[in-house]
């Protein structure tokens, strides 16, 4: 049988007007469904580029990530930063890169004290912000984005809110999970809307519970879990007098954050040596273990939109950029308090890159917001701070509805530095109320108050 | 039909024993039975570092084998004049054509399956608890460049009845590369609001012509899991159509060019 010219040309005619329908009705599905995503290439070289663009992404992304952990390994932190970079632009599908580049980028970068370099965080948020945006399919991005707000951010819970509120619309919230979302809530001081959350999320628990067929340990801890904390969060909020202030009869009766406790707050900063501070002060309050923040920062214009108080603009990065900015100096750190005092040692002559000292004047700030405050800390002053003062330095103004204690005073690259007049001088800055302390000659001794009175002797039992 | 299997059956003998497409699937499997070694290395996303690199190892050598095995189809039974003893019997060119490209396809699927018996067996030795649904997911991906590869294989087809094996050679690499790269590309330019109509109609031109090799990369969700994937088989079914429609519009073309030749 031969094949005849017009009959073989009419196939072809319709072979290529049919391949060119289904193609042109199954790319957007292609695109949608199994495209890799369109990825910035530019940070590729020619021969990854070329590989990357044939069809082998996946297959190079892979590859590169296992080279990011050697170089894990090694501790090589910055060379790991492409490569994050490079894999999520390759495939911006894996999840896992982007949750650990963003707690690489937010956490791992830190100088010879473990202080991490700050600078980084508004690229790791932006980083988070993109894997979120490219992977809207899953909780798992909102969630991290949200937790590097909560935890390592630790002062702008609205913003932990917002993500968490996200990941909480995807099915795939892990049931655990969900429960943080009331963390954040009380946090950020939307109490109601956290008691409402843990009042559904108790309730799906318990039908969670009647539907199951055998009894998991795990669905009945939960709902206990959940039961135990909304019990704890009402009476903490009848406790703290939330129920009387709202209904306005807090007058009636004396609750745990009347009247607010003064904590007596001073510090003072001794310039020991070149970029090495010496920190003391007071902070009246017993109970161990509480972190005052201070901060030393670029002096600004602090009516600049900006500043923000003991923090700075994290969200002020669209796109992710590795490189922070080198001549932006920012520290941060936690002043442990013990015996009603802080002492600390601060030495950035060590990082200086991370402390580049570029600019004339310095800020350094204390703050101490009670949100952040464990429960026992918050029974007395308050979930908002309204049980807690200070004489001095009380600030009601930098984190709206919110009392918080707030100081800052000021350093200039010359003291920092000690040279040209300070070459020979050491530089002091102190709050008018500071008295010193003579902490920094205090053994190592913790003094803890019993609950029944006088703390029993060593050796003996308690009274 | 007869025809086309015997020579389809011959094809595939001649394959299996040419040196070098037996070499390079020996390198292909060599880097599959290599792969869990990069597990070690990547305590994190292990298994999709796993899986990436793996599927990766198939296409590429899948599309290498393609490429080498089909270009030299025809020419070479032109150049040892063993073409005339095929065609004095009762064969049509059509026929010949036919039987040598399923031929090509089913040498390549012959190869292709055993890569994908190793992946899947190196998968299962890495992960013992992997059910035969996920094992069958992961089978998917070289399920789709299989189809692929056949269509390469067609390009190659057509391009060797009047091409030398090195010019095709580079031909049908050239193409599958822009088939891969430049289809999304040539749909953006299309669908782009802001572009010129004869810019966008070239765009769309193109993009109907080439040979669309991006849209089966489908590894995407079986590395990255849990992504949801709408109107799957409806795609899957399309993904077939088109490329029957477009291998049969190559071999037509291969027919009647081959048709005119004189040989």
């Amino acid at each position: 049988m031969k094949l005849k010219s017009p009959v073989a040309l009419g196939i072809l005619a319709l072979a290529v007007l049919g391949q060119g329908g289904i193609n042109r009705a199954l790319f957007p599905l292609w695109e949608k469904n199994f495209s890799p995503r369109k990825g910035d290439l530019r940070g590729l070289s020619g021969d990854q580029l070329l590989v990357a663009l044939a069809g082998f992404r996946e297959m190079i992304a892979g590859i590169l990530w296992v080279r990011a952990d050697t170089y894990f390994d090694q501790g090589n932190y910055d060379a790991i930063l492409p490569i994050i970079r490079l894999v999520t632009m390759l495939d911006p599908r894996q999840i896992d890169v982007y949750a650990t580049g963003m707690w690489h980028i937010g956490y791992n970068f830190t100088d010879e004290q473990s202080r991490s370099d700050r600078r980084y965080i508004p690229s790791a948020l932006a980083l988070g912000s993109e894997g979120a945006r490219n992977n809207d399919y899953t909780y798992e991005l909102f969630f991290e984005t949200g937790w590097l707000w909560y935890h390592k951010i630790d002062d702008n819970y609205g913003k932990a809110v917002e993500w968490w509120k996200e990941a909480q619309e995807r099915e795939d919230m892990q049931t655990a999970r969900k429960n943080i979302l009331t963390m954040a809530l009380l946090r950020d001081g939307k109490l109601e809307e956290g008691l409402a959350l843990y009042n559904t999320l108790l309730t799906d628990a318990e039908k969670k519970m009647a539907d199951a067929t055998n009894q998991d340990f795990q669905i009945r801890q939960n709902r206990d879990t959940l039961e135990s904390n909304m019990d704890n969060l009402l009476v903490r909020m009848a406790q703290r007098g939330y129920f009387a202030r709202k209904g306005g009869y807090e007058k009636e009766w004396k609750y745990d954050t009347d009247p607010p406790y003064d904590v007596g707050f001073s510090a003072q900063v001794v310039v020991e040596d070149r970029k090495i501070l010496r920190v003391e002060g007071t902070w009246n309050v017993q109970p161990v273990g509480t972190r005052i923040r201070i901060v030393l920062r670029d002096a600004m214009d602090v009516n600049d939109p900006g500043f923000v108080a003991a923090g700075m603009d994290w969200d002020s990065k669209s796109t992710v950029d590795l490189d922070p900015e080198k001549d932006v100096t920012f520290m941060q750190d936690g002043l442990f308090v013990k015996n009603q005092a802080f002492y600390r040692r601060i030495d950035m002559s060590r990082d200086p890159t991370m402390y580049p000292f570029t600019k004339e004047k310095y800020f350094v700030e204390f703050y101490y917001n009670p949100r952040s405050a464990p429960p026992h800390i918050q029974d007395r002053f308050g979930f908002s701070g309204e049980g807690m003062g200070d004489k001095n330095y009380l600030n009601t103004e930098i984190r709206e509805g919110q009392r918080v204690v707030y100081a800052r005073l000021e350093l200039t690259r010359d003291q920092i530095l000690r040279q040209g007049e300070w070459a020979s001088k050491t530089p002091v800055i102190r709050t008018v109320n500071f008295v010193p302390t003579g902490t920094s000659s205090q053994q190592e001794v913790f003094e803890v108050p019993g609950l029944r009175g006088a703390a029993a002797a060593p050796g003996q039992p308690g009274q | 039909m007869n025809a086309i299997l015997s020579i389809a059956k011959t094809t595939i003998g001649e394959a299996i024993r040419r040196k070098v497409l037996l070499i390079i699937l020996l390198i292909g499997v060599l880097f599959l039975v290599i792969a869990p070694g990069l597990n070690v290395l990547s305590a994190r996303s292990s298994f999709a570092v796993l899986i990436s690199f793996t599927l990766g190892v198939i296409q590429l050598t899948g599309a290498v084998i393609a490429i080498v095995l089909t270009v030299y189809l025809i020419p070479n039974e032109i150049e040892r004049r063993t073409i005339y003893t095929i065609l004095c019997k009762p064969v049509h060119r059509w026929q010949f054509v036919l039987g040598k490209y399923f031929g090509a396809v089913g040498a390549l699927g012959l190869m292709m399956l055993l890569m994908t018996g190793i992946l899947l067996l190196v998968f299962k030795i890495m992960q013992p608890t992997a059910t035969f649904d996920v094992l069958g997911e992961i089978a998917r991906g070289p399920v789709f460049f299989f189809i692929q590869m056949s269509i390469l294989a067609a390009v190659a087809m057509c391009f060797s009845v009047f091409a030398s094996p090195i010019v095709n050679f580079f031909l049908s690499g050239g193409v599958f590369m822009v088939g891969t790269l430049f289809s999304p590309v040539f749909q953006d330019l299309a669908n782009n609001q802001n572009l010129a109509g004869p810019v966008k109609m070239a765009a769309t031109a193109i993009h109907t012509i080439l040979p669309n090799f991006a849209q089966y990369n489908i590894q995407n969700p079986i590395i990255n899991q849990g992504v949801t994937i709408q109107s799957e088989q409806l795609y899957y079914v399309g993904l077939l159509g088109y490329a029957v429609m477009y291998i049969a519009g190559l071999l037509i073309g291969a027919i009647l060019i081959f048709d005119r030749r004189e040989v």
